[in-house]
């Protein structure tokens, strides 16, 4: 049941799909439209005016508005994380995941390329790797970037990426790291419970994101191949061309941005990361191999169904608590909001080697 | 033919016992029943609901359509007759369902509390434990700025936070000396009591309420308590415990045995041929103990776990194993505003002279306490951090010592990573185990 009064109203309907919901999804998306495919015949966007104006820019310079988004960005980062360590200031895995977060945000995703920039090098983003950052894997990048840099997107991407996946599953990225999970985290938190929980949606996230990995597998074997394979070869590089646009247009624009963001408040926070994001398809693969997991303490669970409520992730908790059953499932970011909300103290998240019995031993899971 | 199995009751016994038996017996006609929802759903969710945090949807623990791939029948209505000889039984709108099996699964009702002035009440007195009770808080708490809260236990604490969320000054009225001696020593009833107020709770101990007072709409307009103290409020919650519902019962021919429950054998059945009694309403018997009277000592287990594991251990006896029911020893946990408390152990059962150990966390609503009875590890209560449960009923089984036990404590920690609780930081002090 709501508040009392008119503030009681908005939370609500803001937060349970309502009116004012509906609103603040059509704002944000017409904010991505015009962020994305708003520039004039003169190269100017309204948004670089209004960055303009607050001098994130020198008046003229095109670009700007990616100066303008990336402050709004990491602003909503910082306020929203700030509101998360005041509700969660007794859960110490969520205080410290959230100050990680913000840091990386603040600095690797925001601050440093900004510096970047205004030394006049083009700006890099340290905390973002393929396949998320296609870019980084590209001939292009490779030849016009420094040493260090290409080294640590490429050592990045081969390595560290898939290591700390084995060991801490998806969760060192998608919820310490990564800035698309960072503002779901922080600013997007009161929508996090609109998640689709249903099994259809399940089955849909599985089609999409490996659709998603495959594209970007593909994207990427053309582009490396028009680039190193000897010989001219006009069709390849048309395909290379084709490939990379329309990554950049399906993928990055509308997905990550238009869907990824402005669904917030209609399908919950976390649409991009559980249905497209290629590099949480990948992670997600090497998390089913590796060690982490969610325990579930035996014969503790009282079916409330609080953790599959506040899953982002559409994943129904609840089924495998009250099975005694515990588990890891190639979507989970591990933000441990499940372990957070569950009244019953019945999850935990671990990265163990160790597998109990118990797990071997799954009860009254329903034929399907 | 299939077996017609009627269950009476879709809570969480009713349905597990349906659901353990599908998965054991594709052919049987399982039918559930239930005047209270047409899905079911989780009692515990409750507080959740009233509070905003869980749609309403969100507290049924299975997708609707699982009931029809289960082929699991769903029938709204309330039993009103049973006719044992027969096997039948006579629903309100005067059907009469025929049953092979019978499973009462009747849970309980709230214990009713006698007060003055109660006839003149139309509105504004609550229980908290169906949906309809929450049906009515939801209709009451947009017209409600100030509450009472009658009983010192879990439903009571639940009520009082979903009222407090709703910005409504709440006084918790609780007849012991502290919150909720049943499960808490002093020190940490005090604990608890301190959470509380700093949650904006008026906690009154020592005291009952006694009279209520009614407005000439017949809305709840003030409480008065033993002590003659007079609070003025629009809603009064009572959850001063529950009790089986078996009330119904007395009147049917023949009824099954009844005590506090209906008592059940160790296969849990009734004394009644093919009924049986799971969850809240059924009497187990404790094996290998005797009561006062000399008599197999008997108990109700009115808790979430006993309930699922009396519903899947009845259906497993009716395809075909052979087991024997014995009450596991008492475990639970729950959380008090934000302090979580987790016990193991027969609290009932400590014996004269046993000790307590009280570790705390100076500062802090943290603490430990273990019980032992001068060589075993028999009992453990914690506030403000989180335990694995198993662990310390697996210790208690094989016997430890206490000073076993403190040596291993950390194992059985199950706080969140960078959050668990400093165990060298505690402070120790000595009880005696009985308050």
């Amino acid at each position: 049941m709501r508040r009392k009064g008119p503030m009681g109203w908005l939370a609500h309907d803001v937060t349970h799909r309502g009116v004012t919901a509906w609103m603040l999804t059509i704002a944000l998306a017409m904010f991505y439209v015009v962020l994305y495919w708003g520039d004039g015949p003169n190269g100017v966007n309204p948004l670089d005016k209004i960055a303009w104006l607050l001098h994130l820019g020198r008046p003229g310079q095109s670009g700007a508005k990616w100066t303008l988004y990336g402050t709004l960005y990491t602003l909503a980062v910082t306020l929203g994380g700030i509101g998360m360590i005041r509700r969660y200031g007794h859960n110490r895995y969520q205080v410290v995941r959230t100050m990680v977060v913000v840091f990386v945000q603040s600095t690797f995703a925001f601050s440093v390329p900004l510096f970047m920039k205004f030394a006049g090098h083009p700006e890099h983003y340290f905390s973002y790797f393929w396949p998320l950052k296609m870019y980084y894997f590209e001939p292009g990048f490779i030849r016009s970037n420094p040493a260090p840099l290409v080294l640590w997107s490429l050592i990045g991407s081969m390595v560290l990426v898939p290591v700390l996946g084995v060991f801490f599953g998806k969760r060192w990225y998608c919820s310490w790291v990564c800035g698309c999970g960072g503002l779901a985290n922080t600013a997007g938190e009161p929508f996090r419970a609109l998640s689709d929980k249903s099994e259809r949606a399940w089955r849909f996230e599985k089609i999409t994101i490996h659709a998603s990995l495959a594209l970007t597998l593909v994207t990427t074997a053309v582009v490396l191949a028009s680039a190193f394979v000897p010989g001219n070869h006009p069709v390849l590089d048309l395909y290379a061309v084709k490939f990379r646009e329309s990554y950049a247009l399906i993928v990055s624009a509308l997905l990550s941005g238009v869907v990824g963001v402005a669904a917030y408040p209609v399908g919950g926070t976390r649409v991009w990361c559980r249905y497209f994001c290629p590099m949480a398809a990948m992670l997600g693969l090497l998390q089913k191999a590796g060690r982490f997991r969610i325990r579930v303490k035996k014969d503790m669970c009282i079916s409330c169904g609080m953790c599959s409520n506040y899953c982002e992730m559409g994943i129904d908790v609840r089924s495998y608590a009250q099975a005694n059953e515990s588990f890891t499932r190639a979507s989970c970011v591990g933000c441990g909001m499940c372990a957070e909300v569950c009244p019953r103290g019945v999850l935990t998240l671990e990265n163990s080697r160790k597998r109990d019995p118990q797990e071997q031993l799954v009860q009254i899971r329903l034929k399907r | 033919m299939a077996r017609r199995i009627l269950i009476v009751g879709n809570g969480v016994a009713g349905v597990s016992a349906a659901l353990t038996l599908r998965a054991r017996d594709d052919s049987a006609e399982i039918t559930l029943l239930s005047d209270e929802s047409d899905y079911f759903f989780s009692r515990t969710a409750l507080m959740y609901a009233l509070m905003d945090k869980l749609p309403r949807r969100a507290m049924e623990p299975y997708e609707r359509k699982v009931w029809d791939k289960q082929n699991i029948q769903r029938v709204r209505a309330r039993v009103t007759n049973l006719d044992a000889d027969a096997h039948t039984v006579t629903l309100d709108d005067n059907r009469t369902l025929a049953y092979d099996i019978l499973i009462l699964a009747t849970g309980s009702a709230p214990r009713p509390l006698p007060l003055e002035g109660d006839d003149a009440v139309r509105e504004g007195r609550v229980h908290f434990v169906t949906l309809q009770d929450l049906d009515a808080c939801e209709r009451l708490v947009h017209s409600t700025a100030r509450a009472v809260v009658v009983g010192g236990g879990l439903i009571g604490i639940e009520l009082v936070e979903s009222l407090l969320w709703h910005k409504i000054q709440t006084t918790f009225v609780v007849r012991e000396g502290w919150y909720w001696p049943a499960a808490l020593c002093r020190e940490e009833g005090a604990m608890v009591a301190d959470h509380m107020r700093a949650h904006g709770v008026t906690l009154v101990t020592d005291d009952e309420v006694r009279a209520v007072h009614a407005d000439a709409n017949g809305r709840v307009k003030s409480v008065q308590t033993k002590n003659d103290k007079t609070v003025a409020c629009e809603l009064l919650g009572v959850a001063i415990g529950v009790v089986p519902n078996v009330r119904w019962l007395s009147e049917t021919k023949p009824p099954p045995a009844l005590g506090r429950g209906i008592r059940v054998d160790e296969r849990l059945q009734t004394s009644l041929p093919d009924v049986y009694a799971i969850g809240d309403c059924a009497e187990v018997i404790v094996p290998n103990k005797l009561d006062a009277n000399g008599e197999a000592k008997r108990k109700v287990e009115s808790i979430w776990y006993a309930a699922k594991r009396q519903g899947e251990f009845v259906a497993r006896g009716l395809s075909g194993a052979h087991e024997r029911y014995a009450p596991p020893r008492f475990f639970n946990s729950a959380k008090f505003f934000e302090v979580e408390y987790t016990t193991v152990g027969d609290w009932e059962d400590i014996p004269e002279g046993a000790e307590s150990v009280l570790l705390r966390l100076p500062g802090k609503t943290v603490s430990a306490r273990l019980v032992h009875d001068g060589s075993k590890f028999i009992a453990f209560n914690a506030l403000g951090s989180r335990w694995d449960t198993p662990v310390l009923d697996q210790w208690m089984d094989e016997g430890r010592s206490l000073e076993w036990v403190r040596r291993h404590l950390h194992e059985a920690q199950f706080d969140v990573e960078f959050g668990r609780a400093p165990l060298r930081k505690m402070q120790e002090t000595v009880l005696e185990a009985r308050p």
